[in-house]
């Protein structure tokens, strides 16, 4: 009868610790649907930059290749010369879905707040 | 004349008596207030990401593409064409809701497209792409 307290105690432990395991952390994103359509803006090509991740996995930006640690100053460099920047993150289908998540990533510490996703067309 | 000591002798015990009790009811409020998920889904390896942030659970539901680009929702296997229509369902139901993408780093890109390509058709714009927190500075 003395365990009685210990026992609950055991089971209250693993009930508050339980819900704690969250697994709901990632990027968020809204996609362009058919609500927000009319949401969509054209923009003046001097105002893009592109990254694009090819099929092998590796990273241009502006065209030029760079490494993924490159990324967050290249953005910043550019947001810091125009801040009307647009960021464009075009994957190419056979790349893994890890590098383009590693780039979005890359593009949101970079504190770059507007861009958007693309895919390259084959 | 000497001084006499005075001590307190009063008892000084902290009454445990009511401690099973307490915690009993706590368990039972945790008991009944807990949440489990009853998904399995497909095995993944998610990807690590430093900006990631909290969804809200509640709103959350997920599609899981595994390596092979099986796509799975609600534990059942369906087809990239078959995403519109279910989310759209889903989405009449709970016009909040927020996709998760609970994607394996390897995956190529094309299974990910499509089903935002489905995501899109059925409306459901939030999305959220599941990842491991990756903490600065340290290598796992």
């Amino acid at each position: 009868m003395a365990s009685t307290s210990d026992v609950a105690f055991l089971l209250l432990v693993f009930f508050i610790v339980m819900p704690m395991k969250t697994d709901e952390i990632g990027i968020s994103l809204v996609l362009p649907g058919k609500s927000n359509v009319n949401d969509t803006a054209k923009v003046n090509l001097k105002n893009v930059a592109t990254i694009r991740v090819l099929p092998s996995n590796g990273i241009l930006f502006d065209e030029q290749p760079v490494r993924l640690s490159d990324l967050v100053r290249l953005i910043q460099d550019r947001l810091t010369s125009n801040d009307k920047t647009v960021v464009i993150l075009e994957t190419h289908p056979d790349a893994n879905y890890g590098m383009m998540v590693a780039c979005l990533d890359e593009v949101k510490l970079s504190g770059a707040r507007k861009f958007s996703l693309k895919t390259t067309k084959i | 004349m000497p001084f006499e000591r005075t001590t307190d002798k009063r008892k000084q015990d902290i009454p445990t008596s009511s401690m099973g009790d307490i915690a009993f009811l706590l368990l039972v409020f945790f008991m009944v207030t807990v949440v489990f998920t009853d998904e399995s889904g497909l095995v993944v390896q998610l990807p690590r990401a430093e900006a990631s942030e909290e969804g809200i659970r509640d709103l959350i539901s997920n599609i899981y593409i595994n390596r092979d680009g099986l796509i799975s929702i609600d534990d059942v296997i369906v087809r990239a064409t078959d995403v519109a229509p279910i989310m759209s369902n889903k989405i009449v139901e709970n016009p909040f809701m927020i996709v998760a993408f609970k994607t394996d780093k390897e995956t190529p890109y094309r299974a990910v497209d499509e089903v935002m390509e489905g995501l899109k058709e059925a409306n459901a714009v939030k999305v959220l792409f599941n990842t491991d927190m990756e903490i600065p500075g340290f290598m796992y």
